[in-house]
């Protein structure tokens, strides 16, 4: 027979209280955003916006902020509006055009290194990791600042953009700082002991700006990248089809770096197959990097640890 | 008299069931071999302009010529249900089938300047390179452009 205390029911609420407490505190804790330290942002130089133009093709900035199928001038009309859907949800590019209350006119030189850098906006709030900050931070300061200084020389285009559509819990931004704490890493993607200065350069092209793992590495359960894998290929975001593997234990293997260079500038790969899919504008970027640029990132390429395919179900055959 | 018209559906069940599925298969199987045609016939093409390749007129004419013929059947080959989505084994992407009438005018811009390559060919092909440039330039565009839209990344 249980004795029942008076006021014992009332103790157990308040400890759950008091533990609902504890635990949203130390989520509010967790999650808080974290910006950039002031000091390293004010030692950034002047930003340069003819070499701030190189970064926007690597980091294919008008795949998503440019209107859908925007070719020539139309791509450096960065209004946004392009949605992107994922399992999570639908995310809806921004305008970043220079516009001064639609776009980031408005911003600071630390708003954008905090937005490129820590995925924080100006008014302290998570970006989803849709936009690919977890690669930006591994960008130069100075590239970012250059980076920012072209894209203040390119049109202001008027329009908000909708909001994203998303699914409980995702729909809670303060979530994402737990994300952040997973998967928010400035360290290189994979450790490469023996590169030399070009399979560097590509490194940094691929990893950084180039955010090429935000498709071809396979994600985890909670969409952050299975550094594993890293870039051994996924299943396609959008429908059927698979993004290729590009270590040398896929179909790479037996592509010279002159071969991927090649693709990169034509769209043809070797068996003259052409580029496809959203890999199309992507290769448009790269051609008008300097050449030096794609070389380096094919040698990255061939010095990757070889991994079997890491697209898993999707679309087999070729050719029609 | 009734046993043998329950046999004679079933007969009739299955050789429906069966009749397109084997002709999507042919179907799927008649657009790979003709993509295969065109690749092959865009290797040396490519190495040519690459430079990789000496210039030879026959092959040029040859590369536009395989491309043509292969622009003009292609279209035929996208029954119903063939989709990446659908079956193993292409890339059809399922948009084909959501925007038909798109397809087919990626299909027809294709077909379209091939012929007018294989006019600018003339009798023995393209008199040097140059000349081969200008006709396979616009050509080679049709590739991505449909691979872009129309077949699924792989």
């Amino acid at each position: 027979m249980r004795v029942r205390r008076p006021g014992a029911a009332r103790s157990v609420a308040l400890i759950a209280v008091a533990a609902g407490l504890v635990g949203a505190a130390a989520f509010w804790g967790l999650t808080a955003p974290a910006r950039l330290d002031p000091a390293r942002v004010a030692a950034l130089p002047a930003g340069d916006p003819a070499a701030g133009e190189r970064l926007f093709w690597a980091g294919g900035c008008a795949a998503c902020h440019a209107a859908e199928d925007a070719e020539g001038e139309a791509l450096r009309r960065l209004g946004g509006g392009l949605e992107l859907e994922t399992p999570f949800g639908t995310f809806v590019a921004p305008n970043i055009s220079p516009h001064e209350t639609d776009g980031i006119g408005g911003w600071s030189r630390a708003d954008f290194a905090n937005a490129m850098l820590r995925g924080v906006s100006p008014d302290g709030r998570h970006y989803y990791p849709a936009f690919p900050y977890s690669s930006y931070i591994r960008m130069r300061g100075e590239d970012v600042v250059d980076l920012f200084a072209f894209l203040k020389t390119l049109p202001a285009v008027a329009g908000e953009t909708a909001d994203h559509d998303l699914a409980f819990p995702y729909s809670i931004r303060r979530g994402l700082g737990l994300w952040k704490r997973l998967y928010l890493d400035d360290a290189p993607a994979v450790a490469l002991p023996d590169a030399d200065a070009q399979v560097r350069a590509g490194q940094y092209l691929v990893e950084g700006p180039g955010h090429c793992g935000a498709c071809h590495t396979p994600r985890d359960a909670f969409g952050g990248p299975d550094t594993a894998r890293w870039l051994a290929g996924a299943p396609s975001p959008e429908g059927p089809g698979t993004v290729p593997n590009l270590t040398p234990g896929g179909d790479l293997a037996d592509w010279s770096v002159e071969d991927i260079a090649y693709y990169l500038e034509s769209g043809f790969t070797p068996s003259y197959d052409s580029v496809g899919g959203s890999m199309v504008a992507v290769q448009e970027n790269m051609a008008r990097l300097p050449a030096e640029d794609r070389a380096a990132i094919a040698a990255y390429l061939k010095a990757l640890p070889a991994r079997p395919d890491g697209t898993g179900d999707g679309a087999g055959g070729d050719g029609g | 008299m009734k046993r043998l018209s329950v046999i004679l559906s079933a007969v009739l069940v299955a050789l429906g069931l069966a009749l397109p599925a084997a002709a999507s298969e042919d179907a799927v199987e008649t657009r790979k071999a003709l993509m295969g045609a065109v690749g092959a016939a865009a290797k040396p093409a490519g190495a040519m302009l690459k430079g990789s390749m000496p210039y030879n007129p026959a092959v040029a004419k040859a590369s536009i010529a395989t491309m043509h013929a292969a622009a003009m059947a292609f279209g035929d080959y996208f029954p119903e249900g063939t989709s990446a989505e659908a079956m193993d084994g292409t890339t059809a992407h399922p948009a084909i089938w959501e925007d038909r009438a798109g397809f087919e005018e990626q299909i027809a811009a294709f077909a379209e300047d091939t012929a007018a390559g294989l006019e600018a060919a003339g009798k023995n092909g393209p008199a040097d390179l140059d000349a081969f440039k200008a006709a396979m330039g616009p050509i080679f565009k049709n590739c991505k452009a449909c691979h872009e839209d129309w077949r699924v990344e792989n």
